[in-house]
């Protein structure tokens, strides 16, 4: 299967690792035999493209406004995306644009691609932690770290139905992310792809699932992810 | 009343500290309670110069105290490296006379960039150097443009800031600020065209957004860039390292003066163009401060040097969550002339916190080590798996892992004679050091 995978500013929207969703993903495609071909999207640059997947990764407040600017263009087409299947994944806090605005710690606010009707409102304090939740996609817990200022009210689809540790969209332990059909968002910062093997499987079957196929029953292991989850899974179980 | 109770209340918290072993913030965070602005009513030196940045606070702050001493001046500095309001509290009332004087002609304070504003809400340094802005600890520091955003209010205007003229988002905080004097260094042997790592964080100008090109990068984005749309632009360099051969261990700073380097990294170099320049902003000589720094090994401690087996090595102490100070210390042993091993530890994230985040793993350009003089890595610590995950994305093939510091040392002993380098972080260092012979 050929695939195509659209990476949404790269260099703007790459903090902490989030890259490495992309290469997770890639590379789990091509071991699956899959022929992986990745775009990226930067300010000004060409139309909306066809794609399979389409990912945003996590951003300094400044540049994901910045980001918007440009994003703006294209909200027509990945709601378009969105409603006919497209997988997409926006990490960290690119999730708040695809809410319909931001309101920045100073007052003021800009409108976000308004894939869903959330609303996102920025603090002067920052709220970091590890997290540990559960998705009612399948039943291993999600591991991750939350770097944020925003907090999101208004998501009906939380991706996260609660957070044992941590802080979710609105509050500490509450829903955490946005998921609708083959969209999924959340504010964990960094390759959750990777920290966490399942919601990499979930996110590929969804991929799979828009050609009308589902994922092969052998897949190749990956033991350093799974082995490196158990870790992570466990210490901060003690945390709870 | 209460500036003397606090003065004497963390005297006796500091003597008795001292004699437990305990940390040097806690007295200053007794008098703050008893005094909250206590640091406004005491009388502090002429001259009160605050080092702040991502990487290199500490060994910049001691090279300085060393230049000023050689130059005759009498120095109070916080040694101990508590640098948030309460260790500089700590630091200025134990060396404060009873009247609240204190007896020094300096007050050289490393201050936590992040917490920098509360420190100097009640004085203000009358030189702040900034060494640089970086990706660091996001556990504690969000980001760089937050920790930016922080260190704002800590700017006085009366402050004269001695910047990083390399460095394309510290340098910013130059704008609207008159008083300015900037270090940096010109293109030299180890410059590249384009930025290196992972991740670019200079691709975009961090005051317009706009791309920025660069005409030369001494290591990730900090180097040579100019804005394609504003006026931000490295600025002329008032203190120049104008060549630099790290192969022969030389450093010429204003085409004058050549100092030998003992720790042949980019980031000593900049360690030392940042002291060179609060030194002479200090009035203090080119050649005293050059008698200082030549060959000047740090007393912090963060190189050791050990013997493991028919293995000679050395610990490089880097900073866990923190990209660039893993990638320098890379660069470093991918510029080893000889054949080695590298041993990387990942055991516990923070010595000072829980946390089980690794996302820096995968901002850090772990590909240098894919040079022939590299024989094998070994990955080991609590988190080796996720080490491995993220070389198994690198190009590496000559690695394994061993979860158990001991049993990776033990390993070490067991085979080989080539050079070992050790990169791993304070958290963990001593976790491997029990299992060596340290070299003096």
């Amino acid at each position: 299967m050929e695939v195509t995978m659209v990476h949404f500013y790269p260099d703007l929207m790459n903090l902490y690792g989030s890259y490495a969703n992309v290469s997770a993903l890639r590379r789990y495609l091509e071991r699956l035999g899959c022929t992986v071909k990745t775009e990226t999207v930067v300010p000004g640059g060409g139309n909306f493209p066809h794609g399979d997947f389409f990912y945003m990764g996590a951003g300094t407040e400044r540049n994901a406004k910045a980001v918007m600017e440009d994003f703006a263009r294209f909200s027509r087409e990945l709601k378009a995306a969105a409603n006919d299947g497209a997988a997409m994944l926006f990490a960290g806090t690119a999730m708040e644009l695809l809410g319909k605005s931001v309101r920045e710690a100073d007052g003021t606010a800009y409108a976000a691609a308004g894939l869903s009707e959330f609303t996102t409102e920025h603090r002067k304090t920052r709220i970091v932690g590890d997290v540990y939740g559960h998705t009612e996609l399948f039943p291993e817990a999600v591991v991750g770290f939350m770097n944020k200022c925003g907090v999101i009210t208004g998501i009906q689809t939380p991706l996260l139905s609660k957070a044992d540790l941590g802080h979710g969209n609105e509050v500490p332990g509450g829903p955490e992310g946005f998921h609708w059909k083959n969209v999924f968002a959340s504010e964990l910062t960094g390759p959750l792809l990777i920290k966490n093997p399942r919601m990499l499987e979930t996110v590929a079957a969804a991929l799979y699932a828009r050609r009308g196929q589902t994922l092969p029953v052998d897949r190749p292991p990956d033991p350093w992810a799974e082995t490196g989850y158990r870790v992570t899974e466990e210490e901060l179980r003690k945390q709870i | 009343m209460k500036k003397l109770l606090a003065i004497v209340l963390c005297k006796l918290g500091r003597a008795v500290g001292k004699l437990v072993g305990k940390g040097s913030s806690l007295p200053g965070k007794l008098a703050l309670k008893v005094c909250p602005d206590i640091l406004r009513r005491v009388q502090l030196p002429p001259q009160i110069i605050a080092v702040t940045g991502s990487n290199g606070k500490t060994s910049t702050v001691e090279m300085i105290a060393a230049i000023l001493r050689a130059g005759g001046k009498s120095v109070v500095y916080n040694e101990e490296g508590s640098n948030q309001i309460e260790g500089v509290t700590t630091l200025v009332l134990t060396h404060a006379a009873l009247t609240g004087k204190v007896n020094a002609d300096v007050l050289l304070i490393e201050s936590d960039e992040r917490y920098a504003a509360k420190t100097f809400r009640y004085f203000y340094p009358t030189e702040f150097v900034v060494t640089n802005l970086y990706r660091d600890q996001l556990t504690r520091n969000g980001h760089p443009e937050w920790v930016y955003d922080a260190l704002v209010p800590a700017m006085h205007p009366n402050t004269e800031l001695i910047l990083n003229a390399d460095d394309p988002l510290s340098s910013c905080f130059a704008e609207g600020h008159e008083k300015v004097q900037w270090f940096g260094l010109d293109r030299c042997s180890i410059s590249a065209d384009t930025p290196s790592g992972v991740y670019h964080d200079g691709a975009y100008c961090p005051l317009c957004r706009h791309p920025m090109e660069y005409e030369y990068v001494h290591y990730n984005q900090i180097g040579s860039y100019r804005c394609t749309n504003c006026a931000h632009a490295k600025p002329k360099t008032d203190f120049t390292a104008t060549a630099l051969d790290l192969d022969a261990g030389t450093l010429t700073i204003d085409n004058e003066t050549e100092i030998q380097l003992a720790f042949r990294s980019i980031y000593n170099v900049y360690n030392i163009l940042a002291a060179y320049a609060a030194g002479r902003r200090a009035g203090i000589p080119s050649e005293t401060i050059t008698g200082v720094i030549n060959r000047y090994v740090l007393k912090n401690g963060r190189m050791q040097t050990f013997r493991l087996g028919a293995h000679h090595g050395t610990l490089l102490t880097s900073k866990h969550e923190n990209s660039i100070a893993y990638d320098t210390n890379l660069r470093y042993v991918a510029s080893s002339k000889e054949d080695c091993v590298v041993l990387v530890i990942v055991d516990a994230v923070s010595r000072k916190y829980f946390t089980s985040e690794t996302s820096w793993l995968w901002d850090i350009d772990f590909d240098q080590l894919n040079v022939p003089q590299v024989k094998r890595v070994i990955l080991s610590g609590r988190y080796c798996n996720d080490l491995a995950e993220r070389f198994f994305f690198t190009a590496l093939t000559e690695w394994s892992v061993e979860p158990d510091i001991a049993a990776a040392a033990a390993q070490l002993r067991e085979s080989g004679s080539e050079e070992v380098y050790v990169i791993t972080c304070f958290s963990d260092r001593d976790k491997l050091l029990t299992h060596v012979e340290k070299e003096a």
